[in-house]
């Protein structure tokens, strides 16, 4: 009987366990739609001249990049290597297998964020920076993002 | 028994000239030297075809960030086997530094290589027999400015029968048409020089088709998408189909930043591609941007419930 629950509860626990990495795995989707909608429905919107200019809007799509950029190195945990994720895209066992690699492209997207939170003042210094983020963002999905 | 002799030897003369047929319909086909005209070679041009091309996609040395270094070595895998880009750096032993230019003007306008023989069709010359012959000569005038890289490309990996290149002279048959591009005289200037760009230069229908199972690419679904001919996952449909609500303006920003209009990025191969749009002019990415706009709504294979 004793046996008999400390395994029932060990698998519970394990259960636990996984579905504590998949939240993770659905952290990192939330963060990076967040992502997308600061870059692509805010900053690139303004850049591309589909919405006015607005310094507020400006900085609150920057807040949301920065704190994604502050959460991104804590959210790729060895336990959460091969876990499948909804969606389009996966990640690539290569986050895990050069890690050094991996994490120079989140130190990247960090920089420029923050050259862009102190650069962005009016439309033109948006056209000139943006790019930057953007970039960073492509350059590491070029090689750590699978499409499924 | 005479009979038998007969049909024997009948068998065996229509062997021969069945043989004989095949190799003649098969001879890789060249651009003599003296069929070019007379040309001063521009490499400014030749920069923006390289751009414009996406050379440096494939050529480009892997894992290195100077899109100039054209040593190859990336690896293509295919349902045929495992392709080496090669070197087209202008080194003389690894690369392409000892070809004459018609040798590189029948490399891309028949796919065939200096020592005559089929070049297998990863190379996208069924887009590059498309291109403008000055603007191929005013390419080769601009790869000659770029650094030799001595590193030489590993030899493909393709298994038997798909190594036996006499055969790509009848998939040249089924697949390369040998048609020039021909501008559309109902069409502005612009739609024209963006068609050009996407189809003979960009050669965006090599990935973003459905090919059949002789590796061609099925004409009806142009455009359309599908299996990614290189690995996993799917390359999207870039008909109206999937890009109706983009506006040219979405179009023309993706390919000069690589962003989509809900802010998520390329990834994969299509992030080289980006790097080589981001360098053409705000008026050419413009110009790709109406043509793909014009492209009527297709719908490209069914793509199969993801598994797991």
């Amino acid at each position: 009987m004793k046996r008999a629950l400390l395994v029932v509860g060990a698998l519970l626990l394990g259960v636990g366990a996984v579905s504590a990495q998949q939240e993770i795995v659905k952290e990192r989707q939330t963060l990076m739609k967040s992502n997308g909608r600061a870059l692509g429905g805010t900053l690139s919107a303004m850049a591309k001249g589909d919405k006015p200019y607005d310094q507020a809007a400006v900085e609150a799509a920057l807040t949301v990049l920065d704190e994604t950029a502050k959460k991104l190195p804590t959210l790729f945990p060895d336990s959460t290597k091969g876990l499948k994720a909804e969606g389009d895209y996966s990640t690539s066992p290569k986050v895990w297998e050069d890690k050094a690699g991996f994490d120079a492209h989140i130190v990247t997207f960090a920089k420029a964020v923050t050259d862009a939170k102190a650069k962005i003042k009016d439309l033109d210094s948006l056209k000139a920076n943006v790019g930057g983020i953007g970039k960073a963002c492509g350059g590491c999905h070029e090689t750590f993002r699978l499409k499924i | 028994m005479h009979v038998l002799k007969r049909l024997f030897i009948l068998a065996f003369v229509a062997a021969v000239i069945g043989l004989g047929v095949f190799w003649w319909l098969t001879i890789p086909v060249t651009v003599a030297a003296s069929t070019l005209p007379p040309h001063t070679p521009n490499p400014g041009n030749g920069a923006v075809v390289f751009n414009a091309g996406g050379c440096s996609s494939c050529h480009a040395t892997p894992a290195q960030q100077d899109r100039l270094k054209l040593g190859g070595g990336l690896p293509l895998t295919s349902p045929f086997g495992t392709f080496y880009v090669p070197n087209i750096s202008p080194d003389p032993t690894a690369g392409i530094g000892r070809w004459s230019e018609a040798d590189f003007v029948t490399a891309l306008l028949k796919g065939t290589s200096p020592n005559g023989s089929h070049y297998f069709p990863a190379f996208p010359y069924t887009s590059y027999q498309q291109m403008k012959v000055e603007d191929i000569r005013d390419l080769f005038a601009f790869l000659k400015t770029l650094p030799p890289v001595a590193s030489k490309a590993p030899d493909h990996a393709v298994p038997f029968p798909f190594n036996i290149r006499r055969n790509l002279g009848v998939w040249k048959l089924l697949f390369l048409d040998g048609k020039p591009f021909e501008a559309d005289a109902s069409k502005s200037p612009q739609w024209n020089r963006g068609s050009y760009l996407v189809n003979a230069l960009g050669h965006c229908a090599e990935c973003h088709s459905p090919r059949n199972a002789l590796g061609g690419i099925v004409t009806l679904q142009r455009f359309a998408g599908g299996p990614n001919p290189d690995g996993e996952g799917w390359v999207p449909n870039i008909t109206q189909k999937r890009l109706g609500d983009w506006s040219e303006k979405d179009i023309a920003y993706f390919l000069e930043t690589g962003q989509t209009p809900d802010g998520d990025t390329a990834g994969g191969s299509m992030a080289r591609v980006i790097r080589n749009t981001s360098q053409l002019s705000a008026d050419d990415r413009s110009a790709m941007a109406l043509y793909l706009k014009s492209l009527p709504a297709v719908e490209g294979p069914i793509r199969p419930a993801k598994k797991g």
